[in-house]
């Protein structure tokens, strides 16, 4: 018990302390040296928030709309590569696996600055497709490594016991692979989501300013001088995916619960 | 039948993937040295790499990211195995209650810029502590640690978020390690250090291996962060690459493209290790 008490204590000051920062901030009305904790409060982020509602609203919907689109593009990319690798054996199978690994770890600047010439000539640079394409080119190992982990956690028998007695293709992807497969969808779409909500850089290159980010709208409040503001802003960044998570959770777990899978 | 198969498999990733991470690389190569630069033409190919060179300030700022990256990444790797360890030495059943350690993975890397900017200036709250704790007695005496050669605020910055990742990623090998090891090495007399260093370490240490190039490689190429904490000299090589992309003269774009065709030929290097030790990884272990 104590050990663990002085953990919580050691792991609190370290990784929460600053966010605890962050919140008596967004609270402050005017926190200077040397106040260790601000001696006046006031509600003028919250104010700030309504005002600008509209355009908060605005720039966390178009950053949760690509980002949910990055989920759906890159499931549709990795799901039949992260079968045939958990599958199938064949020459050349580790280097392939290693290329494909490449966007995560090659500094995204070095292909998207290149991207953003052929994108300019496609057509879809500036545009919320575009966006969406290179969060997904970007973020796509996580979701290939989570499925190719999911798919090796079940054995291909279900499948081939279901076409035995005459299912099709489309049905045992709909009734057996996807919901098998789902805690992996989860885990590979919870990162791909977090990588695109929070990127700033690709958004501000390809979308051009066009399409509204939240981490957009944000950048320039963080060099401003109202930190109170700021502080409310950056917490709405931590609070957005913590709340979706929370969603997903649940949903996923009444799923289970209502297929007797639990 | 079978390679049709396979190849099938692989077009739906293989195509965009080799269309925009293969064509992008390939139009950063290809600009580096003046070609398909729209309409300007280049009288010498290597106009670009001639312009680095003789600038010292790109090896400056070459040698400063690699000091960022290199310590920051070695001292989150240093505290993130010790982090990880302590939560596996706890009673099984209490481990998820640690949960708190994931905060910065959810922080945007500006976000972490934002509050390095608020605790660590010469007005900030450590600044404010170290006053009421008698350490200083102006503000004037905090030492300075914004913007500064000693990059010493993208350091703290990316360990605040480097750290909890390089957690998940040894706890995750921890929890399949055998404990009775450890009994066995205690009753036969080892120490803790002793079962540590010759126990846990080896078993640890291709994980260790492949975090180290992910991390080391992220914050050597990262832009967010430095971006917000605003440039001083000689600066992160990628915020050079900005400038030379977006505020000089359009003109100027192959010293861009040629800085980054330098800097993904520097992390290719590093790919090949990691290659070398991911094949040593269990199967199983990959959960990233």
């Amino acid at each position: 018990m104590i050990r663990l008490f002085s953990l919580l204590l050691l792991f609190g000051l370290i990784f929460v302390f600053p966010v605890l920062v962050l919140v008596f901030y967004a609270a402050s009305s005017a926190w200077a040296f040397p106040e260790v904790i601000p001696s006046a409060y006031d509600l003028r982020s919250l104010t700030y928030l309504w005002i600008h509602r509209g355009d908060i609203a605005v720039s966390l919907f178009s950053s949760c709309g690509y980002s949910f689109g990055a989920i759906l593009v890159t499931l549709l990319l990795t799901v039949l590569p992260a079968k045939l690798f958990a599958r199938t054996c064949f020459t050349g199978k580790t280097l392939l696996e290693g290329l494909f690994l490449a966007p995560a770890l090659i500094p995204p600047m070095a292909f998207a600055m290149g991207a953003h010439y052929i994108f300019l000539y496609l057509g879809i640079s500036d545009t919320f497709i575009g966006v969406v394409l290179i969060l997904s080119l970007y973020s796509y190992p996580y979701m290939l490594r989570a499925l190719t982990a999911g798919y090796q956690t079940y054995g291909e028998d279900y499948a081939l016991c279901a076409r035995n007695i005459g299912a099709s293709a489309l049905r045992i992807l709909l009734t057996i692979e996807i919901p098998l497969l789902l805690p992996a969808i989860v885990a590979g779409g919870t990162i791909v989501f977090l990588v695109s909500f929070s990127e700033y850089f690709l958004v501000f290159l390809i979308g051009g300013g066009t399409v509204p980010s939240y981490s957009g709208y944000i950048f320039p409040l963080l060099n401003s001088s109202d930190k109170s503001v700021a502080s409310l802003l950056t917490l709405v960044f931590l609070f957005i995916p913590v709340l979706l998570f929370f969603i997903i959770d649940r949903l996923v777990y009444a799923t289970y619960r209502k297929r007797g899978m639990m | 039948m079978r390679r049709v198969y396979i190849l099938c498999s692989l077009l739906p990733l293989l195509l965009p993937f080799l269309a925009i991470i293969g064509g992008g690389l390939l139009i950063t190569g290809l600009q580096s040295f003046g070609l398909f630069m729209f309409s300007y033409t280049y009288e010498d190919m290597f106009f670009a790499y001639k312009e680095l060179f003789t600038d010292s300030w790109f090896v400056e700022s070459a040698m400063f990211s690699l000091y960022v990256a290199l310590t920051a990444t070695l001292i989150s790797i240093v505290l993130g195995t010790l982090f990880a360890y302590l939560i596996w030495k706890l009673p099984g059943r209490y481990h998820s209650r640690t949960v708190i350690y994931k905060i910065p993975l959810i922080l945007p890397h500006i976000a972490v810029g934002f509050i390095a900017v608020i605790l660590l200036s010469k007005t900030g709250i450590l600044s404010s502590i170290a006053y009421q704790l008698g350490f200083i007695d102006s503000f004037e005496s905090f030492p300075n640690l914004l913007y500064t050669r000693s990059g010493i605020d993208l350091i703290i910055a990316y360990i605040y978020k480097e750290t909890p990742f390089v957690m998940v990623m040894v706890y995750a090998i921890l929890s399949r390690f055998d404990r009775r090891l450890i009994d066995t090495a205690g009753m036969l007399g080892a120490s803790t250090l002793r079962s540590f260093f010759t126990l846990i370490l080896p078993f640890i240490m291709p994980v260790l291996n492949t975090t180290f190039i992910i991390l080391f490689i992220f914050s050597f190429g990262g832009f967010d962060l430095p971006f917000v904490l605003g440039d001083s000299y000689p600066g992160m090589i990628t915020i050079r690459i900005y400038e030379y992309f977006f505020q000089k003269d359009m003109a100027m774009r192959p010293v861009a493209m040629a800085m980054l065709t330098l800097v993904f030929t520097f992390s290719l290097i590093f790919i090949f290790t990691y290659l070398k030790f991911s094949s040593r990884l269990e199967r199983g272990v990959r959960k990233l």
